[in-house]
């Protein structure tokens, strides 16, 4: 047993191949595309902040045009005023530039609009209006209503209710202030939970794949599964012997997978953070780490048991790689499900479902909730559904048919 | 020594294989109730045509199939009940079965050897003998499959002969071969023959059954008709050679199917 563990540690290892597909593409893969990620978000967010707009107003009220130039909004727009006398064609061409982006906004203000503002005593009066046209669907065009709305409406505003009340205060009746009291260690986790659980589910069955598949049935085509089949070792040896060192390899690269996304996460996040505010930290105590520890080894040693049986019922690599499709579809939809499982009842019996319970468990790790029973259950559920499938595994390397296709 | 008795083999026909032999029977008797003793220092030779059953009885023999009925014992081990003593005792050659292309042949001597349970020093002075006789010991590092076929050939023999075991089995021994290779394996039988091993091999090339074999049995139909020397089978059917006898012994044995 020993020795056919060393032979597959040996035969992967001095395979340049294997070692480029098992452990640096992975990593070179990670970090070049969240590199790629972080990069683009933020030279697209920086783009959209240094990029000058094209702004027209339309009939700017009085002490509107000094209000811009001290907002500061001449920084990020270029503004053209229009008068009220503008011809209906020239709105017209204007609004169809906003709509293919030479142009990012149109703000119309009603004639007399300070007047009217300030004529306003009783109910009924005609209330004056600012009209902004622009495009949703364009960054630049959004940015700059954005900052339109912040930088000038929201001061003029305040500017000229102080001049009909003087005091602001009359306008507030009460204020209001929100305390969060919130487990600091969920909130972080919130995010995580969505995707590690998922991410582990997948990664781990992506790197035993390929190797699981050429150790049993890549063997078989090539025919050299007989010569171990003659020699005077028990099958459950053979078995037991590659089960291990499989189980050992996809560990191995399941680490280079996750390190190297760890390393690379703050790449992407860099640009993701800052603006959507996305707690990305996550702080584990050891306890966590292992049971985090644990519950991945009983999830490769699952796969690698569940790939080796899949694929010792194939003649050939090309057959076992279809046999194991539809696996590998089950493996994406239990871990994506923990992904949007609000709304589903999750009972604590769920926890022992193989594979399904370990995203769940994971989940629980990454948001501080989970109990040693759930825990136990998960890497209990795996070990049971592995050990069935070794034994399942060896049944089969003693069926002469199967194992000699004949 | 190699016992069968009233071996009897049969396989389950998949529609596929059924509509390729264009039979409509489910079951197929591949082997059917076969006897046969081969003892220390000789080869034995099956001689059949292809599909006689010849394969299937070998691979009986070195425990790889299970005998529907009778049993095989191999150096007194039953194939069944011990497999593991039966595989210690015999070396199996097929070309069937390959050397993992991307190890060298000193690797798979060494790994094999280990399989077998030998200690290092034996499967060192093993890995001396057989690559000086096989003329591998130039090329024992390089990758299997950077080798020619005929040296891949002698690769695998040299690898399943690491146990020096009392029985050889060959399946089919110089098929596919060239015709130096083919002298080289026919050389490394009679040798090991010499030594007094058990040399069993399956052929359907008369010459080859004719110039090697002490003893052949000849299996048609998953049969065995006759049994004996050369001297034996030729005085039996009056005939010239091996190839006049068997083709008697063919058309008399051999009826079609419906």
């Amino acid at each position: 047993m020993k020795n056919i563990f060393k032979k597959e540690l040996f035969r992967v290892f001095s395979d340049k191949k294997m070692i480029f597909s098992l452990f640096i593409l992975p990593a070179v893969v990670m970090v070049g595309v969240y590199g790629l990620m972080g990069v683009m978000v933020k030279s697209m967010v920086s783009d959209v902040e240094s990029h000058v707009a094209k702004v027209y107003v339309q009939n700017s009220p009085e002490g509107l045009k000094e209000l811009i130039a001290q907002s500061g909004y001449l920084e990020t727009a270029e503004i053209t005023y229009l008068s009220a006398e503008s011809s209906q064609e020239e709105l017209e061409g204007i609004k169809s530039d906003i709509l293919s982006g030479d142009v990012e906004m149109l703000v119309q203000f009603e004639a007399d609009f300070l007047t009217k503002a300030q004529n306003y005593t009783n109910a009924g009066d005609p209330i004056p209006q600012v009209t902004l046209y622009y495009n949703s669907t364009r960054n630049y065009s959004s940015a700059a209503r954005g900052n339109f709305n912040s930088l000038i409406l929201a001061p003029l505003q305040t500017a000229m209710l102080q001049n009909r009340f003087g005091n602001l205060d009359l306008l507030t009746v009460f204020n209001t202030q929100e305390e969060l009291i919130i487990n600091e260690e969920k909130a972080n986790g919130e995010f995580l939970a969505m995707l590690l659980p998922y991410l582990i589910t997948f990664m781990l069955f992506a790197s035993a794949m390929g190797l699981c598949v050429d150790a049993i049935a890549g063997e078989k085509e090539r025919g050299t599964m007989a010569s171990m089949l003659l020699s005077p070792v028990k099958r459950s040896s053979i078995v037991f012997g590659k089960l291990f060192a499989l189980s050992l390899l996809s560990s191995l690269s399941s680490i280079v997978y996750a390190s190297s996304m760890i390393l690379a996460m703050p790449m992407m996040m860099g640009g993701l953070e800052e603006e959507a505010g996305l707690p990305m930290n996550i702080s584990m105590s050891p306890v966590q780490m292992l049971e985090l520890l644990a519950l991945m080894v009983s999830l490769v040693l699952i796969y690698v048991a569940l790939l080796c049986l899949v694929s010792v019922f194939a003649k050939n690599a090309k057959e076992a790689n279809a046999y194991v499709m539809p696996l590998y579809m089950i493996v994406l939809v239990l871990g994506m499900m923990t992904m949007f499982k609000s709304g589903m009842e999750t009972s604590q019996t769920m926890y022992a479902i193989p594979v399904y319970g370990t995203a769940l468990s994971i989940q629980g790790i990454v948001t501080g909730e989970i109990t040693l029973f759930q825990f136990g259950s998960s890497v209990l559920g795996n070990l049971i559904c592995t050990v069935i499938a070794v034994v399942a595994v060896a049944k089969v390397f003693n069926n002469e048919k199967i194992m000699l296709n004949a | 020594m190699i016992e069968i008795k009233n071996l009897t083999k049969v396989y389950k026909l998949s529609k596929k294989k059924m509509q390729e032999l264009k039979t409509k029977q489910t079951m197929k008797r591949a082997v059917d109730n076969i006897s046969l003793t081969a003892r220390p220092g000789e080869i034995y030779g099956l001689l059949g045509p292809n599909g006689a059953g010849k394969t299937t009885t070998l691979r009986c023999v070195a425990t790889l199939l299970k005998p529907t009925e009778g049993t095989v014992s191999v150096c007194g081990f039953d194939t069944v009940k011990n497999p593991e003593e039966v595989r210690k005792s015999i070396g199996f050659l097929t070309n069937e079965i390959k050397l993992d292309p991307h190890f060298s042949p000193k690797y798979l001597f060494g790994f094999f050897g280990r399989m077998h349970g030998i200690d290092e020093a034996t499967i060192e002075a093993r890995r001396k003998e057989l690559f000086e006789y096989f003329e591998i010991t130039e090329f024992e590092n390089k990758k299997i499959e950077d080798l020619s076929t005929g040296m891949k050939q002698k690769a695998s023999i040299a690898v399943s002969l690491v146990h020096d075991p009392k029985v050889v089995i060959f399946d089919e021994p110089t098929n596919g071969l060239d015709i130096i290779t083919a002298r080289n394996v026919t050389d490394l039988l009679q040798k090991l023959r010499d030594e007094g091993k058990l040399v069993i091999i399956s052929t359907h090339i008369m010459s080859e059954a004719e110039k090697l074999c002490d003893r052949v049995g000849l299996i048609i139909d998953g049969k065995k008709i006759m049994e004996g020397t050369l001297d034996e089978l030729l005085a039996e059917t009056k005939a010239a050679d091996l190839e006049d006898a068997f083709f008697t012994l063919y058309k008399e044995h051999h009826k079609e199917e419906n």
